[in-house]
């Protein structure tokens, strides 16, 4: 990254190839919607470039990228909130892409039955989940994302994890 | 807290019997860094299933848009070269601008400090090829070639100044060289100091000890281009001499009558 900062703009896409899939992860697992998780990677990735001078260098690149994509979701559902919409429309906006879905059913269904269960999460929850997982479990650094102490994002992943379980383990009954 | 109460409440979550006080309580510990997830096995396990769960892939479009993005941003820079978010952002550039600034004072120090002395430097060394020169060219008129010492003589034309040693030494190669193009040559460097008395008179005794009509016609014009008439008497001497040719006492004739 500090290639790219200092005008090496071609690095940037060692980066892309190499946080394209996490950052799909963590945007799809908060909107499943295939279009619009790609759309907000772009924009992630465009902020990257117009905001390069800002990285100083000293901490972790992927902990940026991903308080830089936090950002971006913030500010595109921002702007989304002023646009009313009807309820069916968030209703389809929740059931997501086709494709995808069908790509979930061919899992097994243990993972299918986890991933319906942070879908039913509260946002907050699901994006401290999702940050964990793809910030490898760095609380500290999650703490920067969110703005937060280590301690705090323990105490979110905790409560987290126990309201997934009681989803988890209702689906699992109904199954 | 006690180590065995934490044990207790973490055993009592894995089994599904701590109530929400104990919960609460088990809450501060994580924050506290006194238990670990790992250590809550129905958690860690969720936990774990979702680190380990399968990403969705993202589409190859999402590629395409990237890289034509990336190429439209790399055009962009390099039409704008100058950035006001670069200059600021960069860290080179204040870097280079001190880099910059140290260099221009030390130029501007080294220039102050060094003109008195670099100014004595250059008389200093100006002194010593001027005393080279005059080493290499009193040298070369000793030699046995005439062509060495024709180039002494050239040596001298080269010397803006030349000093009382170098005027002797080219008087006595006009009186004492046995190669008459050598002691033109000489005649033809003297030229310049002629408004020193004593090489005037020098070169009126010289008019007498040529044996070379050349030598002497080029002495009898030189005297007229001086109008040096003390050389009259010498030059009527010449005219006395058996030895000088005709031709010559007639030329020594006319410049007698131009100087008088």
């Amino acid at each position: 990254m500090i290639k790219v900062r200092d005008g090496d703009l071609e690095r940037l896409g060692l980066l892309f190839e190499r946080y394209k899939r996490p950052l799909y992860g963590f945007f799809y697992g908060m909107n499943k919607d295939q279009e619009l998780s790609e759309d907000l990677i772009q924009n992630t990735f465009l902020r990257v470039l117009r905001y390069r001078h800002l990285f100083r260098g000293e901490g972790d690149f992927r902990t940026w990228l991903f308080h830089i994509a936090r950002n971006v979701r913030h500010d595109h559902f921002r702007k989304e909130k002023i646009k009313t919409k009807d309820p069916l429309e968030n209703w389809e906006h929740q059931l997501g892409h086709s494709e995808n879905r069908y790509q979930e059913m061919e899992q097994d269904e243990t993972q299918m039955t986890l991933s319906l269960a942070m879908d039913r999460l509260a946002p907050d929850k699901r994006e401290v989940l999702l940050l964990s997982k793809y910030q490898e479990k760095k609380y500290k650094e999650i703490g920067e994302i969110l703005g937060c102490s280590e301690g705090a994002v323990k105490v979110k992943v905790f409560r987290a994890l126990q309201e997934l379980k009681t989803v988890f383990e209702q689906l699992e009954k109904q199954r | 807290m006690e180590k065995n109460r934490m044990e207790e409440l973490v055993e009592k979550y894995n089994e599904g019997l701590a109530d929400p006080s104990e919960i609460s309580e088990l809450e501060k510990l994580i924050e506290n860094g006194q238990v670990a997830f790992t250590s809550l096995k129905n958690l860690s396990t969720l936990e774990d299933m979702l680190t380990n769960s399968k990403d969705p892939v993202p589409s190859i479009e999402l590629d395409a848009r990237f890289y034509s993005m990336l190429k439209k941003e790399s055009g962009k820079m390099k039409s704008s070269s100058f950035s006001w978010q670069w200059l600021i952002g960069n860290t080179f550039v204040p870097r280079l601008a001190f880099a910059l600034t140290l260099l221009f004072i030390g130029f501007l120090g080294g220039y102050w400090l060094s003109k008195p002395q670099e100014k004595s430097e250059v008389a200093s060394l100006t002194r010593e090829v001027s005393d080279l020169k005059e080493m290499v060219m009193l040298s070369l008129l000793e030699k046995e070639s005439a062509t060495d010492r024709l180039k002494a003589v050239s040596l001298s034309n080269e010397m803006d100044n030349a000093s009382k040693k170098v005027t002797a030494a080219l008087l006595q190669t006009l009186n004492e060289d046995l190669n008459v193009n050598v002691r033109l040559a000489a005649l033809d460097a003297l030229r310049p100091y002629t408004r020193d008395s004593q090489v005037r008179e020098e070169l009126i005794r010289s008019i007498t000890i040529q044996d070379s009509p050349l030598v002497q016609v080029a002495l009898a014009e030189l005297m007229v281009a001086l109008q040096e008439k003390k050389s009259v008497k010498e030059l009527e001497k010449l005219l006395k001499d058996e030895q000088t040719p005709k031709e010559i006492k007639e030329r020594i004739q006319e410049s007698i009558q131009t100087l008088i």
